[in-house]
């Protein structure tokens, strides 16, 4: 009895330790948790990106308004000029911008193009003028024949040198209803100018 | 007395077991985070870093590859677009601010000659 009772105690004692061991060991597989846990959000912020707008019916776009740079212009169509070069509008007093008629229209799937003046000569300024003013994030409004206006969000904008214009970028696929806004800029040469600014656009909405 | 003795034995080792209690989880402290560090959190990094670094390369690899037939640009035009014809105001005003600078220069020069001539003869 006595060498049991204190055989007891003893295995109490060995017991109690054991306990306060298994407790450390606990504690560390919720680190462990908690470490993992920040894996996740890349998983949360790519799910944004996956977002899409979907494709609305072919027309012909009528207007193009860009609140940002106070643009509210009617839209004409351009096709290639002779030389294979895509048509740009008249250099008249009142300038506007053009869709070219061999790509996409805006809100369909693919890159819509729309070109504009950034000055026309003796007349001043063009409809582009403050194109390359826009910034990430800013809306573009097309007015199609149909009555639907589809609005898109810039995703970029461009200065590049002409003798290096990004075609594949431009006029290339793309799997979404994408728009191209496209004027001259950068340093005088001649009559003309030396860059082209392209304004890059995805679109967020249409409504009928 | 036997009773005492072991009992006070038994309370002995306890207090011993007890006092090495500290020590052991100190032990075991110190081996748990060893692995946490060394073995368990950089594996689940790269992991955690592989994987934002295969979503943006899926992202922009896909979209502009991948596109459906149909809609897209049925002619692909050549060159750059002329989209921007310069005023030619500007340099021909140019041209004639310099113009009027120059003139200005000669008739002051003349001037200043045809005075210091006046003087020399007037002395």
């Amino acid at each position: 009895m006595r060498s049991l009772s204190g055989r007891a105690f003893a295995a109490v004692a060995l017991a109690a330790l054991l306990v306060g061991c298994g407790g450390g060991q606990g504690s560390t597989a919720a680190g462990h948790r908690a470490g993992a846990t920040p894996s996740s959000p890349p998983a949360s912020s790519h799910a944004p990106a996956a977002r899409s707008v979907s494709a609305v019916g072919r027309s012909t776009p009528v207007g193009l308004r860009i609140p940002a740079i106070g643009v509210d212009t009617p839209v004409m169509r351009l096709g290639l000029a002779g030389d294979g070069t895509v048509q740009v509008p008249p250099v008249q007093a009142h300038d506007r911008a053009g869709w070219y008629r061999h790509s996409p229209t805006p809100g369909q799937t693919g890159p819509s193009v729309i070109l504009g003046h950034v000055t026309v000569g003796a007349y001043g300024d063009g409809v582009f003028r403050r194109l390359g003013e826009l910034r990430r994030g800013e809306k573009v409004e097309v007015r199609l024949e149909n009555g639907t206006d589809a609005e898109f969000a810039v995703t970029d904008v461009r200065t590049v040198a002409k003798a290096h214009f990004p075609t594949k970028e431009v006029y290339g696929n793309v799997n979404r209803p994408e728009l191209r806004l496209i004027t001259c800029g950068g340093a005088r040469t001649g009559d003309g100018y030396r860059d082209n600014v392209i304004v890059f656009a995805r679109l967020t909405s249409a409504s009928p | 007395m036997r009773r005492t003795g072991l009992s006070a034995l038994a309370l002995a080792c306890t207090a011993v077991l007890a006092g090495a209690v500290p020590a052991f989880a100190d032990g075991g402290a110190s081996q748990a985070p060893s692995p946490v560090p060394s073995a368990a959190t950089p594996s689940e990094r790269p992991s955690a870093t592989t994987e934002p670094s295969a979503v943006p390369s899926k992202v922009p690899s896909a979209e502009p590859t991948r596109a459906p037939s149909g809609d897209q640009v049925s002619v692909v035009p050549s060159g750059a677009p002329n989209t921007g014809v310069a005023e030619p105001s500007s340099g021909s005003g140019g041209t004639w601010i310099g113009g009027g600078a120059a003139a200005a220069v000669v008739v002051g020069g003349g001037a200043v000659l045809l005075v210091r001539r006046r003087r020399a003869t007037g002395a």
